[in-house]
Formats: C-alpha cells, structure tokens, sequence
C-alpha cells in the first residue's frame, strides 16, 4: 500500500523524507565502499582500499543519526499502520547498511595483505561475485528510494546466484590449499573475502524483505532456500 | 535472517515474525449486526452495516467526525427512540431478539445494554443514591444487598476505595474522573451483558483516561463492550477489534493490531496514518 497522499501534517512528512534521505546518502556511501573494497582486491589497489576503511566512521555516525531519529519519531508523531512499518524499517535497514559498510571495510583491509601475494590462479570467480553483490545492493538502494516492491523481491531472488558462485570458490579455495600448503596464508583472506561479500549479499536480501513489509504490510510470500551450504562441505584430498 | 530450520529453509522477514502469529481469537457474537441502515429523517447515516461485537471482548469504533460510529451505538441501546424521525431498519440480534424490532421492551433493553456518555453525567445526588437509582427501577433488593450491590459496583469500576467513606455526600463533588467512574460504577450496577462508552475520557485528563482504560481492561472478563473513540492510540491500547468507519459505511473491521500496522483497505491506511479525517 503506497503512500500517496500527504499528511495532514506537513511537518511529518518532512521527517519521512528526512528518514528516506538519510537511508539512501548512507546507502550510497556503502555502495561505494563495496565498489572500492572490490577495486582493491582486483588491481592490488591500497590506495581505495584505505578510502574504503575511512568511509567507515560516517556510516557509523549515519546509524546513530538514523536510530535517534527514529526514537524520536516514534515519540513524538507515534505513528500507525504504512508509517510505522516504514520508520521500524528504517531502523532495521540502517544496522544492514551498517554491517554490510563493516563487511566491505574488513575486504579493503584483507585486499591489503592480500596484495604482498603473488596469486598463481585467477580471481575471475571472486571478480564475478563482487560484482553480482555490488549489482544487488545498488538495486536494493534504488528500491529503497522508490518503494520498489518487485525490484526488492527480484534482488531477494538473486541472492541464490551470489550463494552458488561462493559455494563454488569455497571448494576451489580449499583445493588450491592442499595443492601448495604456500597458498593456505591467501586463500584463507580470499575465503574471508568471499564469505564478507556472501554475506553482503544476504544484508541485501534483509533490506529487500525490509522494504518489502514496509511498503506491502505482509512477508514475501514465499520460502527462500538457504544458500550457503559450505558448512556441509567435504572437500578431500586426491588420493 | 534468524529463523533456520533444519532443512535448511528460511522464513521470508517480517519483523520480528508479528505476522506469523494467529491473529487475536475472536469470540462468538453477543450482538450481531447485519444489514443495519439508520435514517435521520431522508438523511442515511448508516449503510448496510454488518458486524459482530465479540462476547466479552472491546470493540473499538473510529473514523471522522460524522461518519456514524456515534449513531451505531445509539441503535444498540435505542437512543434514537427519543427522537421522532429517527428510524433503522435491519437485524441488531442479541440472545435471540432483533434490538430494533419496535416490540422490544425498551426498559428491559436498557438495563442489558448500558451506555457511558463522553461528559460524566451524574445525577445531583449522593454517590450511594446514584448507584442505586438504576438499580432500583429493576430490581427489589434487600437493603443488605443493594449495600453490597453498591460495594460490588464501585469496586469493579475502580472507585470504591476512593468513595468508600464518604458514599452519603454529593456525586457533584467528585472529580471528572471520579465522576466518569461513577457513571461506569452506575451502569454495571443493573449487570448489564453489553456496555457501550461513548467517547469516556475525552473530557478526562490522562491519568483519569489511563484508569479508565485500565477498567475498561478489567471489565471485558464480565461485559461486551464497544467504544467509540477518537483517540487511535486509546482504541489501540483498549480494543481487541476495531471497526473503521466512513460516511455511514463500514470500511474495515479486524483485530487492533492489524488495523494500526498493516490495513487492508487504503481509507483506513489513510485515516489511521493521519492523512485524511
């Protein structure tokens, strides 16, 4: 149920302006961390990995901003029904936000190590993954902004992909491992970084349920299976 | 993402899961209405209303100024008798009897469905007296037991240790709020099945309001009651179901706390969000 008409009062509108405002500068703040923590890996960029972690006290303070924000909203207007949904799920999204600029922040700093590697295999797969992850929460973003339903669940849906492509270089990760025990100190921050944008991933796909109760009143109508299932996987060596 | 199961499934969000639990449990009718249109002259003030007030449960009645709730619960003790050219049409049935059917013994009526009006309205008499006013067009009761009648309704409505050492002085001298319990003590003291309160503390200050509310909690385990109400958070902390209504129609009818986090219908997102009313 989309909020069409105004309040009858203009000020609460303002502040559910306010609200969705500070959700997307954060947004944008952590698209571009993410954007820079995957530059850092592919180009052995230090430079982007350090402004990737820098940006990270900004998100932080946006968090606050947003929670006392809410608190006072929730006070003062007290709000009901599509309101309500949406100032809770603001709160809801800004700790996502929050938690997916940590994640993004810890792959700059492992991009870092990382760097003083000579890595004889390709980052194709880890390249591929980033990129699906940065697709997802650009996309979530632009949900956020515009009440998007469809486009939340379509991100919802293509988390499964994200989870494949990690299931994936887990076991190619753990091969290279036993190959060459020289390989174990990089594939551990590979298998690090992949599990961060793993779960960047799933932070996409808690906002776009966010949006999704905030805007329709109801849970996406369906099951998701749980994608990563690297905890049951048994990789051994040739014998 | 915190409910996982062992097949490794995932429940799809909400939060904290409120729309996994079962919506409030309903009881069966005390009073059904179905079909009720109401008439002020050639005026229609209520269209085909349909809806059950749950036995001992609150049913809270919101929606601008004008758009019949207030009207609803004069037909359910019949206020609208008092005024020629006033008329419904329609079945209000309770225990079997159509409340509007013009047959009906309006004395009877109003002894088993009480009402409490937004300004507190006692009579200029001795708090005693007025508990036993009401009583005493009903029933003959020894004077010990029109004494603990009084006891019994003063006490339900929260009042009697307030009251109870000065029973013989004037009603007139009691605070609003006091005053507000009084007329609440004064209509269950005739055991009535339904109570209809209409607009109780809105003439009250809010700690008046808040006991008021918290009587309203405990007397929903004897009495069915209906509140009108143009307080949302007093009808959301008070009422186990609320009905929406709008120029004379009944938009929406289901429990407080779907009506005040996801509506159905977009006139009550709009009026329960302060958009229109």
């Amino acid at each position: 149920m989309s909020e069409s008409t105004e309040h009858l009062v203009k000020s609460f509108d303002n502040d559910l302006k306010r609200l969705r405002d500070m959700l997307t500068e954060m947004g944008g703040i952590v698209e571009s961390q993410v954007a820079m923590a995957a530059e850092a890996i592919m180009n052995r960029d230090s430079g982007a990995a350090t402004r990737a972690v820098e940006e990270d006290p900004k998100v932080d303070a946006l968090e606050r901003e947003v929670e006392q924000f809410v608190i006072r909203m929730l006070a003062l207007r007290q709000p009901m029904a599509g309101d309500l949904r949406r100032i809770v799920g603001a709160l809801k999204i800004t700790s996502d936000l929050e938690r997916i600029g940590d994640y993004a922040a810890n792959v700059a700093k492992r991009s870092i190590v990382l760097a003083q590697f000579n890595l004889p295999y390709s980052l194709a797969g880890l390249a591929h993954m980033a990129h699906m992850v940065q697709d997802q929460l650009k996309s979530i973003i632009d949900a956020l902004g515009s009440s998007d339903t469809e486009k939340a669940v379509e991100v919802w849906r293509s988390d499964r992909v994200v989870d494949d492509i990690y299931n994936a270089l887990f076991r190619e990760l753990i091969t290279y491992m036993m190959e060459d025990p020289r390989n174990i100190t990089p594939c551990t921050h590979l298998l690090f970084i992949a599990k961060n944008l793993e779960r960047i991933g799933d932070h996409a796909t808690n906002i776009a349920e966010t949006v999704y109760y905030s805007v329709e009143g109801e849970v996406i109508p369906d099951v998701r299976p749980k994608g990563d299932t690297s905890a049951y996987a048994v990789v051994r060596p040739k014998e | 993402m915190s409910a996982t199961t062992m097949s490794g499934q995932e429940k799809s969000g909400g939060f904290g899961g409120m729309q996994t639990k079962p919506a409030t449990a309903m009881n069966a009718a005390r009073i059904a209405i179905d079909n009720l249109d109401f008439y002020y002259g050639d005026h229609k003030a209520l269209k085909e209303i349909k809806l059950d007030l749950p036995d001992r449960q609150v049913t809270g009645m919101i929606g601008p100024s004008g758009c019949g709730k207030s009207t609803l619960l004069r037909v359910l003790n019949r206020m609208y008798d008092l005024y020629p050219g006033q008329r419904a049409t329609g079945q209000v049935m309770m225990d079997g009897d159509n409340i509007i059917d013009p047959k009906m013994d309006l004395n009877a009526l109003r002894a088993r469905v009480g009402m409490v009006f937004q300004k507190p309205t006692p009579f200029p008499m001795t708090i005693y007296e007025n508990i036993t006013f009401g009583v005493k067009l009903h029933e003959r009761l020894s004077k010990s037991a029109m004494e603990e009648r009084v006891e019994w309704s003063l006490t339900r409505a929260a009042l009697w240790g307030e009251v109870k050492d000065r029973l013989q002085a004037s009603a007139m001298g009691l605070s609003g709020g006091q005053q507000q319990r009084l007329c609440i003590a004064r209509t269950i003291a005739v055991r009535p099945e339904v109570i209809l309160l209409d607009e109780p503390t809105s003439a009250l200050d809010p700690i008046s309001t808040l006991k008021v509310e918290e009587l309203i909690d405990e007397l929903k385990n004897d009495f069915t009651i209906a509140i009108v109400t143009h307080n949302m958070q007093q009808a959301a902390r008070c009422a186990d179901q609320v009905a929406f209504f709008y120029l004379g129609e009944m938009v929406e009818c289901a429990p407080a706390a779907q009506i005040f986090t996801s509506p159905k219908q977009k006139r009550t997102q709009e009026y329960v969000t302060g958009r229109f009313g």
